[in-house]
This record gives structure tokens, C-alpha cells and sequence, in this order.
């Protein structure tokens, strides 16, 4: 009985706070064509989508948290072969093979890694979790049993 | 044996799905001058050709193609339609790669609908979910809406899409759930702050659970300099928090940017659901019942035109090497779309022999007409020898020419020195097209077609 009554409040509530509801979704496609260079926000945005800004030193650490947070913000320019990039499930190319042209980008595992890894992997294993923890792991079992 | 056998459903999978897209590719590429909508279709396909030695002598030239498809239906009342698709297959021309002569992934999947208000969305397909606690692929279904008061929700279920190269005749503990669901209720006021309560849950097929995790998100601006965020998530498997990661960011004029970020990570909470061996609790080196720190703090100054200098710092406490300082600087002059060059310097000073280097790199790419050449050396300088050797050293050499605005090639050659290849070219040749119904006059970047 309890349990009937706070679902249909919940409902109820929720019925309530989606008719009131009134924003703007983020539009589809960002309305300002940015180019291709890496986009400093604030250029043009003093509200706090500046903070976005990509041009930071800290915006490759930040933009995780971003994503868990604003992901539609992502979509308007950021489609998800970009994103792919760097986050695959399974993959034979490091990033920095396929974007061999662009310098600029702040890639993982520039170099020869097979030797660096052993390093990296033991400073900062959690940092490794993110992309090869559940996938992205087919070639470290030849190694790693 | 049971491995196979999945793999092989997957791959029968793989190929009804990749089938079916191709024939609603085409059937909507056909019917497309009937609909009455906003209707557009695009996409670009990348071929690369590898070339390389292995350390047997066996020459390997795997030949890959990437495909990405975008189908888009803009509606008269704002709201859209689109499906995306990204995929990649390889064969190989010589010697074969590992047990298999082709592979092949299908990397996302799905259909999209946005509405113009309160940030109605509702996907369906493989998809990349980041929402809070949440970063995972999944085969299902995704929602979000906006309600009032700032509050916003969203949710998910679906099954997990991952690799599991060690998932059968090992321990269980390598095996990964199979079902995956949970969302994130925020909520905001535009101007100051967001904060988000978010949840996941994954199971395997019997129903025992594989992953239970929940987090709480914050962003914080008060004021336009100031940029505060981060989150903390909790494992209610192994009863202990994984992480409280957070950052702050500070902007005291618009020429210098200013930025901390402090981590704090239990092992064994973070771990507990890895199915890679080497990144396991169970992988000795890792010391599952210790904590790790890490603290950075960066700095860059733009007041130079076209000069963008930076700085950073990291300390890395983790009780396994004891304590290690990262620090280093980038210098970077360029005039987009024309010229850039630039350095890196980090030194890496630890207690561990290995923890103890330099590292360099320099770069340049210049656009010479329709060319573009671009080099990149990194190298690593070891205080001590690492298995007789004391430096890594890579090099690569990239040229691509724009063909038309369509078609686009390029070969890169990348020479390497190290502890793993004594002495290595490898070769790549990649040719990428580009393709659509209607060239839409739109914003976005490259990767928003
Ligand atoms: C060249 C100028 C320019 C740059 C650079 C730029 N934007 Fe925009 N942006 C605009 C314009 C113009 C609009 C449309 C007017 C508006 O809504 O402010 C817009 C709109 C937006 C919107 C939708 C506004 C809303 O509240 O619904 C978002 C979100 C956004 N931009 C985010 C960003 C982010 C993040 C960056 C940096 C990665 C960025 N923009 C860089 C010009 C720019
Ligand atoms: C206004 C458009 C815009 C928005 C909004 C935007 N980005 Fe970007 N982003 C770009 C552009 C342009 C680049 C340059 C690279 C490119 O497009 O190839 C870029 C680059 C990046 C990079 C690579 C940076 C590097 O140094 O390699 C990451 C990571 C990234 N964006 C993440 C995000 C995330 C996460 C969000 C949402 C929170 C987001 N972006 C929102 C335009 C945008
Ligand atoms: C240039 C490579 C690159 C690109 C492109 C990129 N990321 Fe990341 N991403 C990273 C790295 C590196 C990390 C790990 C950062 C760390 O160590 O904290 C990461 C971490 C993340 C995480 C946290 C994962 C976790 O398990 O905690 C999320 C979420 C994320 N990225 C989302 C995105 C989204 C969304 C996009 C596309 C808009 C994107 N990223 C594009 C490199 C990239
Ligand atoms: C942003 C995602 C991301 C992060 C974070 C990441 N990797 Fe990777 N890594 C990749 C991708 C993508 C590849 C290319 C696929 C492959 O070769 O399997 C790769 C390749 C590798 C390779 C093979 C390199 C080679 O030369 O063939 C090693 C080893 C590796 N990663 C180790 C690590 C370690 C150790 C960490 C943590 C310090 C780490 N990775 C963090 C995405 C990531
Ligand atoms: C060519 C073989 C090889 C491949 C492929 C490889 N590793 Fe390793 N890895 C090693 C060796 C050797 C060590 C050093 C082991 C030691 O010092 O005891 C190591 C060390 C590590 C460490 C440090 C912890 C430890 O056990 O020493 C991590 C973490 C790690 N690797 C992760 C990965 C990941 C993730 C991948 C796949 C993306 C990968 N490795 C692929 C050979 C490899």
C-alpha cells in the first residue's frame, strides 16, 4: 500500500515537473561554425560554457567530467566517430597513427609505447582502466595472461 | 570451446547488423527525393595500408577500412532524426595478423531522435553512454529529458559491448556481466552550477551482479573566471569509494589559465570489476589494498601572438614506487590552418631506476597548396639502462595531398629505436572519401558532418 502510494506520487510528480518544463534543447548542430582548430570557447562565450574552453592546458584531464555532464553540449559538434578516436572498444590503430597529420592534438601513447607502457602502466594504472579495462584488451593478452 | 561459439555469434551478429544497415542505407538513399523532409545523407570512408616487420621477419600488410555513415532528417518542427554508423574491417594481404586473417569491429550504431525542447532525446542501437558514474558502450536503449526546476534526467539499458580475450578457462574474475542499466538525475542552474546523482548496474546472464556503482557529479561557475568540478564514485560491491577526482580552474586574465586537479583512488575499489589481466587487483604489481594520489597543477600563457606556452606538474603517490614527480613544458607557435611547430620537455623523477627519465618531443606541419607535411620525433632519455638500452627514440614523417574537396591521401613513415624494436620503419598509405546527398550549409566541426 505504501509502496502504491509513493509510486503514484513519484508519478504524479513527474507528470508535474515534465509539463512545466521549458528549455531549449542544445541544438543539433552548433550554430557558429568553429573550424577544425582546437576552438577556444571564450572567444565568444562569456557564460559558462567558456569553461568548455578547449584551448586550456587542463582541458584534456577535464574533459571527462564534461562528458558525465553535458554530453548533448558534445553532440553539437562532436560526433561520436570523434570520440572513437580515442575510446574503441577494439582497435588496432593507436590515435596518433590515424591522426598522424594533426600535431597539435593531445593523443595518448605518442612514440613507442610498448616500452613506455611498462612505466605508465605501473604510475598510473587507473588512467589505463578507462580505455583498456573492460575492452581494448585483445593485444595486451598476448603479454598479459 | 564456449568462446568460439560466442564469437562466432557475435560476428553472425556483427553481420546482420551490418547488412541490415546497409540495405536501410540504401532503401533510404533511394525513397530520399520522396520525403518531404529536410533529408540528408553522408559519409566517409578511410582505407589504410599497412606495411611492417615483425621481430620473426614475417612482413605483414593488413589493408583496413574505416566507414562512417550519417543519415539525417531535419522535421519542419525542429526536431530530428539521425542515424549514425562507424565501422572497420581489416584483411590481410601477406602474413596473417594473430589467428586470424580478418577482424573487424563495428564501433556504433544507432538511431536518434531529438526534439527541439526540454533536450528530448531517445537513441537505440550501440551507443557510447557517458552519464556521471557511467562510461560504457552498450547495444540498447537511452533517454534523457529536461524537466522543470533545472532538473534534468536520463537513463539507459542494454547489453554490455566488450572484449574478453581471457574471459573463458581463467578465473572468474576476468569474466564481465552481460546487462548493463542505470541513469542520472541532475540538477541545474545555468549560471552557476550542476550538480548530477547517477547509477549503474551490470549483471551476467545468470543474474548475479557484476558491477554495482553510484556517483555524485558537480560543476560549479560561479563567476565567469572560476570553473570547479569533479565527482566521487562508490562501489557497492567491494563496500569502498574508487575515486574522488576534482579539479578547479582559474582564468585571472584572458591570457593566463590556471588549473589544479587532485585524485584520489582505492585499488582495490577501482579494480575490483577490471576483466584485463594487467590492470586486475589480482596483477601483484598493482598492490590492490593501497591507495594512490595524484595531484597536478597546470598553467598557460597566451599573451605572445600565436605563441601558446604552458606548464605542468604532477605528483604521483602511490605506495607501490613510492613518490614521483612529473614536470614539465610545451612551447607551440602556429598559424592555424597553415604552419605550427612545437616542443615538449618532461622530466620524470622518481624513487624506481625506471622512474627516472627525460622526454622530448618536437614537431612541424606546414600546408604547401593542396600538401600537408607534417614531422614528429619523440624520444626518451633513461637514467639507468633499461635492457641494455638507455633511450626510445620514434620518429614519424606524414605527407597528405587534398585531391578535390572529396578525396583525400597520405602516407606517413614512422622509424623507431627501442628496448622492444631495435631498429624499425613501418609504412602506412590511407586514402579517405568523403561522400554525400546534399552538401547542408551547416556549423559544426569536421567531425559534425
Ligand atoms: C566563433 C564563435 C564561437 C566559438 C569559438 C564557440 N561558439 Fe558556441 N555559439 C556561438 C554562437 C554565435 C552561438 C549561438 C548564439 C548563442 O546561443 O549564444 C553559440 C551557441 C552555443 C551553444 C548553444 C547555446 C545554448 O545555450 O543553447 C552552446 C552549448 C555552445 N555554443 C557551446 C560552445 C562551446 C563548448 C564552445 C567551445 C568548444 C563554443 N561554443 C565555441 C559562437 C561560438
Ligand atoms: C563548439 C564546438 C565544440 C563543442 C561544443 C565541443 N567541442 Fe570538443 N573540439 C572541437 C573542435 C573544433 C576540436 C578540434 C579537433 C577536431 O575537430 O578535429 C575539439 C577537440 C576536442 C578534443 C581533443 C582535444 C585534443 O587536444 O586532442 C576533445 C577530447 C574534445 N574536443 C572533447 C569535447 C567534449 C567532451 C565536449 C563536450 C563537453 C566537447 N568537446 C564540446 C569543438 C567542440
Ligand atoms: C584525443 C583522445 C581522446 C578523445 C578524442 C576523446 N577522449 Fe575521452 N579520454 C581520453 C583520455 C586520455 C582519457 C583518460 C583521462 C584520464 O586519465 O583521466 C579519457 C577519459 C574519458 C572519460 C572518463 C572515462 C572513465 O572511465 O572514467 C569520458 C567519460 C570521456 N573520456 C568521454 C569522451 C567523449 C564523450 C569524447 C568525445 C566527445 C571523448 N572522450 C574524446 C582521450 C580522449
Ligand atoms: C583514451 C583511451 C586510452 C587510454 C587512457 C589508454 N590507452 Fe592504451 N591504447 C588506446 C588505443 C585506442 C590503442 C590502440 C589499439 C591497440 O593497439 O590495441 C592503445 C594501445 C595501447 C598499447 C599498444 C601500443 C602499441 O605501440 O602498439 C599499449 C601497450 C597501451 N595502449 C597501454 C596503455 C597503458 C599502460 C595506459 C595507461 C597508462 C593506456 N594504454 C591508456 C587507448 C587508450
Ligand atoms: C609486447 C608485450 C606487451 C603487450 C602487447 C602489452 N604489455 Fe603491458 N607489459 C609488458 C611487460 C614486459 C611489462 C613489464 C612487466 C614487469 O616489469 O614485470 C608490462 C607492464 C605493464 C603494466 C605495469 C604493471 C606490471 O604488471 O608491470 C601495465 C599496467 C600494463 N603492462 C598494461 C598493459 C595494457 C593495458 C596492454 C594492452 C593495451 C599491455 N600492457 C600490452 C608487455 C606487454
Amino acid at each position: 500500500m505504501r509502496n502504491k502510494l509513493a509510486i503514484v506520487l513519484t508519478l504524479l510528480l513527474m507528470v508535474v515537473l515534465y509539463s512545466c518544463a521549458n528549455t531549449n534543447s542544445i541544438p543539433r548542430v552548433h550554430p557558429e561554425n568553429v573550424g577544425h582548430a582546437i576552438p577556444d570557447c571564450t572567444e565568444c562565450h562569456t557564460n559558462s560554457w567558456g569553461a568548455l574552453n578547449h584551448r586550456a592546458p587542463d582541458f584534456m584531464g577535464k574533459h571527462r567530467f564534461y562528458a558525465g555532464t553535458a554530453r548533448q553540449t558534445c553532440r553539437s559538434c562532436h560526433q561520436e566517430d570523434f570520440c572513437t578516436e580515442c575510446h574503441t572498444r577494439k582497435d588496432e590503430f593507436k590515435p596518433s597513427e590515424k591522426l598522424s597529420d594533426e600535431p597539435l592534438r593531445t593523443l595518448p601513447h605518442r612514440g613507442d609505447y610498448l616500452s613506455q607502457h611498462k612505466i605508465d602502466g605501473r604510475i598510473n594504472p587507473v588512467s589505463c582502466v578507462k580505455c583498456h579495462g573492460r575492452q581494448n584488451n585483445e593485444r595486451c593478452a598476448l603479454c598479459h595472461h | 570451446m564456449k568462446r568460439n561459439h560466442t564469437k562466432k555469434n557475435s560476428c553472425t551478429g556483427m553481420l546482420v547488423l551490418g547488412a541490415g544497415t546497409a540495405l536501410l542505407a540504401s532503401t533510404l538513399l533511394w525513397t530520399a527525393p520522396l520525403m518531404a523532409y529536410d533529408y540528408s545523407f553522408s559519409g566517409e570512408s578511410t582505407t589504410l595500408l599497412r606495411m611492417r616487420t615483425t621481430v620473426d621477419k614475417k612482413s605483414l600488410l593488413p589493408l583496413y577500412d574505416y566507414l562512417r555513415l550519417t543519415m539525417t532528417d531535419i522535421r519542419s518542427d525542429g526536431s530530428s532524426v539521425d542515424f549514425y554508423l562507424g565501422a572497420w574491417g581489416r584483411t590481410d594481404l601477406v602474413d596473417k595478423i594473430g589467428d586470424k586473417t580478418a577482424d573487424g569491429d563495428l564501433q556504433y550504431a544507432y538511431l536518434t531522435y531529438r526534439a527541439p525542447k526540454n533536450n528530448s532525446t531517445v537513441s537505440v542501437g550501440r551507443q557510447f553512454i557517458t552519464e556521471g558514474v557511467a562510461t560504457e558502450r552498450i547495444d540498447g536503449l537511452y533517454l534523457r529529458n529536461d524537466f522543470a526546476y533545472g532538473i534534468g534526467a536520463s537513463a539507459y539499458v542494454g547489453n554490455t559491448v566488450l572484449t574478453q580475450p581471457l574471459a573463458t578457462g581463467t578465473s572468474s574474475s576476468y569474466q564481465a556481466g552481460t546487462v548493463v542499466y542505470g541513469g542520472r538525475i541532475s540538477q541545474e542552474n545555468k549560471k552557476y552550477y550542476t550538480v548530477g546523482l547517477s547509477a549503474l548496474k551490470s549483471k551476467y546472464d545468470g543474474g548475479d551482479v557484476f558491477r554495482e556503482e553510484t556517483g555524485i557529479d558537480l560543476w560549479v561557475h560561479p563567476v565567469e573566471k572560476v570553473d570547479l568540478g569533479g565527482h566521487s564514485n562508490y562501489n557497492y560491491l567491494t563496500k569502498g569509494w574508487m575515486e574522488h577526482s576534482y579539479y578547479l580552474s582559474y582564468a585571472p586574465v584572458s591570457t593566463v589559465r590556471l588549473g589544479t586537479e587532485y585524485a584520489n583512488v582505492n585499488l582495490k575499489d577501482y579494480l575490483a570489476n577490471v576483466t584485463t589481466s594487467a590492470l586486475t587487483y589480482l596483477n601483484p604489481v598493482l598492490k590492490a589494498n593501497k591507495s594512490q594520489d595524484v595531484i597536478g597543477a597546470t598553467a598557460a600563457y597566451t599573451g605572445i601572438k600565436n605563441v601558446t606556452l604552458t606548464a605542468d606538474l604532477k605528483r604521483y603517490n602511490y605506495d607501490q614506487s613510492g613518490q614521483a614527480f612529473s614536470y614539465g613544458g610545451k612551447a607551440v607557435y602556429s598559424l592555424p590552418d597553415d604552419y605550427s611547430v612545437g616542443c615538449t620537455l618532461h622530466r620524470m623523477d622518481g624513487g624506481a631506476d625506471l622512474l627516472r627519465y627525460m622526454e622530448y618531443r618536437a614537431f612541424a606541419t606546414k600546408k604547401i597548396g593542396h600538401y600537408d607535411v607534417t614531422i614528429d620525433a619523440t624520444d626518451v632519455t633513461y637514467d639507468k639502462q633499461q635492457i641494455g638500452i638507455t633511450d626510445s627514440f620514434a620518429v614519424t614523417g606524414a605527407v597528405g595531398y587534398e585531391v578535390n574537396h572529396k578525396l583525400k591521401l597520405a602516407a606517413d613513415v614512422e622509424y623507431s629505436q627501442s628496448p622492444e624494436f631495435s631498429n624499425e620503419y613501418r609504412g602506412l598509405v590511407k586514402a579517405t572519401y568523403t561522400f554525400d546527398t546534399k552538401h547542408v550549409a551547416e556549423g559544426g566541426t569536421k567531425s559534425e558532418k
